[in-house]
This record gives C-alpha cells, sequence and structure tokens, in this order.
C-alpha cells in the first residue's frame, strides 16, 4: 500500500496538549498518532490522526519504517566530503539525505508500479528496478550528465 | 599472511569485508544495507527485499548523491557545495524541493527550541 504523506509545520506544545485532551474524550484510538514517534516532528491534523488510528498492524509497522527510516548522517557526510575535497555544513548533509530518502521512494514507487503492471508481486526483483530507472529517466527525474544533449537534430 | 587469502575466499560478508572481494559495485563496501532495507518496506516492498535490488538502489543513491554533489560544486560559489545551490538544482522537482524547504526549517525550529531551553535551564 502506497501512502502519499504530505509533510505540515509542527503546532505549539500548548495546542497539543488541548488537542490530546479532546482526542481523550473523543476517542481513545485517536492517540494512536502519539504512540508512533516520527524520526522528524510532523503536525497531525484530525485526518491524518484518524487514518493512522484505522491502520492495521502490519500497516502500522510499514508506516513505522517510512517515517524513522534515514540513511545515516556520517556516512552521507563521508561520501559527500569524498567528493568535493572539502568540508560541508551540516545543513548540507541534512539536506542531501532527504532529498535521497525522496528520490528512493520515487524509484521504490515506480518499480512497484512496474511489478504490478507486469502481474507479478513484491519483492522487488532487479529487473523491476531497471525497468522503473528507466522510465524515472525518461521523465527526467534522474539527474545524468555524462552525455551531451542534442537539442537540435 | 598467506592463509587468510585461501581460506577465506567468497565470504561476502557485506557489513564488515573491507577489503575482501565485492561481486558488485567495484571494491566499495556496502554503506547503507541496513538502512535501505527499512525504506524499502516503508515504501511499499516486502519485509525482506532481495539482496540484489537493495544493491541496485544503493549505486543508485550513490549516484544521485555523486551528480548533486558535482552539480552543486559547478554552480554559485565553485568548488563547494552550499545548501542554496542544492535548493536551487531541486526547484524543479516539486517532491524534493517541499521535502528540503521542511527540513531545514523543522531544523531551525528545534535549534531554537533547543537554545532557549538551555537558556532556560542555565538562568535556573
Amino acid at each position: 500500500m502506497k501512502l502519499e504523506m504530505k509533510e505540515k509545520k509542527d503546532k505549539k506544545q500548548k495546542v497539543d496538549e488541548d488537542e490530546i485532551q479532546k482526542m481523550h474524550s473523543a476517542a481513545p484510538s485517536l492517540l494512536l498518532e502519539r504512540t508512533v514517534a516520527p524520526a522528524t516532528p510532523y503536525v497531525c491534523d484530525r485526518v491524518h490522526g484518524i487514518l493512522v488510528s484505522s491502520f492495521s498492524e502490519e500497516q502500522l509497522n510499514r508506516y513505522e519504517m517510512y517515517r524513522r527510516s534515514a540513511f545515516p548522517k556520517a556516512a552521507i557526510k563521508r561520501l559527500i566530503q569524498s567528493i568535493t575535497g572539502t568540508s560541508v555544513s551540516q545543513n548540507v548533509v541534512i539536506a542531501m539525505s532527504g532529498i535521497s530518502k525522496v528520490f528512493v521512494g520515487e524509484v521504490v514507487e515506480e518499480a512497484l508500479d512496474v511489478c504490478e503492471k507486469w502481474g507479478e508481486l513484491p519483492p522487488l526483483q532487479p529487473k523491476h528496478m531497471r525497468e522503473a530507472v528507466r522510465r524515472l529517466k525518461a521523465r527526467g527525474q534522474i539527474p545524468n550528465s555524462k552525455y551531451k544533449k542534442i537539442i537540435f537534430q | 599472511m598467506a592463509d587468510e587469502e585461501e581460506d577465506a575466499p567468497f565470504e561476502e560478508d557485506a557489513e564488515e569485508a573491507g577489503g575482501g572481494l565485492d561481486g558488485g559495485q567495484g571494491k566499495r563496501k556496502r554503506l547503507f544495507s541496513k538502512e535501505l532495507r527499512c525504506m524499502m518496506y516503508g515504501f511499499g516492498d516486502d519485509q525482506n527485499p532481495y539482496t540484489e535490488a537493495v544493491d541496485i538502489l544503493e549505486d543508485l543513491v550513490i549516484e544521485f548523491i555523486t551528480e548533486m554533489t558535482h552539480k552543486a560544486m559547478s554552480i554559485g560559489r565553485q568548488g563547494r557545495v552550499q545548501v542554496e545551490d542544492i535548493v536551487f538544482l531541486i526547484r524543479k522537482d516539486p517532491r524534493k524541493f517541499a521535502r528540503v524547504k521542511d527540513l531545514l526549517t523543522m531544523n531551525e525550529e528545534l535549534k531554537r527550541a533547543r537554545k532557549a531551553f538551555d537558556e532556560a535551564n542555565y538562568g535556573s
């Protein structure tokens, strides 16, 4: 099941506490949102809270992995610095890890589309990945500066 | 000395082997195997993804980061990678752009909150 999550800013602490009070009286299951501690701060708006509280256990597991998985900052920093030869700021590492994760998501989702289209099942195989990359390249979503672009034939 | 090379031929323990033989990308040890597996599961793959698929993804990510780094080095302040350059490069991709903006904003807020917390503690 693919989830397209939209990220929003955090509300202030006080507002959250009011929300918890309301949730207590409304439906105890809504509290579930609070227990899935995110790797990055996340806003619970009502709809999202209701969505997560109606997840099955398998969906909850997957959602938790989706939120918590991240590239190790040290390895990313080492990689970037080995390419530039100079040191990079923490913000660069944060930005690069973030967009790399989005990139992984794009490839995996495309590969799942390919897998489904070919009438096969997960786990994903290399052939799905390669076809996914081919499609993303055609859409220009994969940076590739190795070949000269010929604009006019 | 000579024993090691002969007795441990193709022990592909991706997590540890530094100088061992590698069947994948060059001689590099796998950097993100564990994290990538969790990520793939989170994005919809099976709970145990195939190692070959994980390897392909890792190569893709490293290539992506390499490309971005090289491009960032060539714009703005030459030879350095700065956040502004990354944001510029990603401007046409709505998802990545939004994600970077969010992450940097949240990081600023966290820093401010931590600073305020420390000052409050220092006072008392």
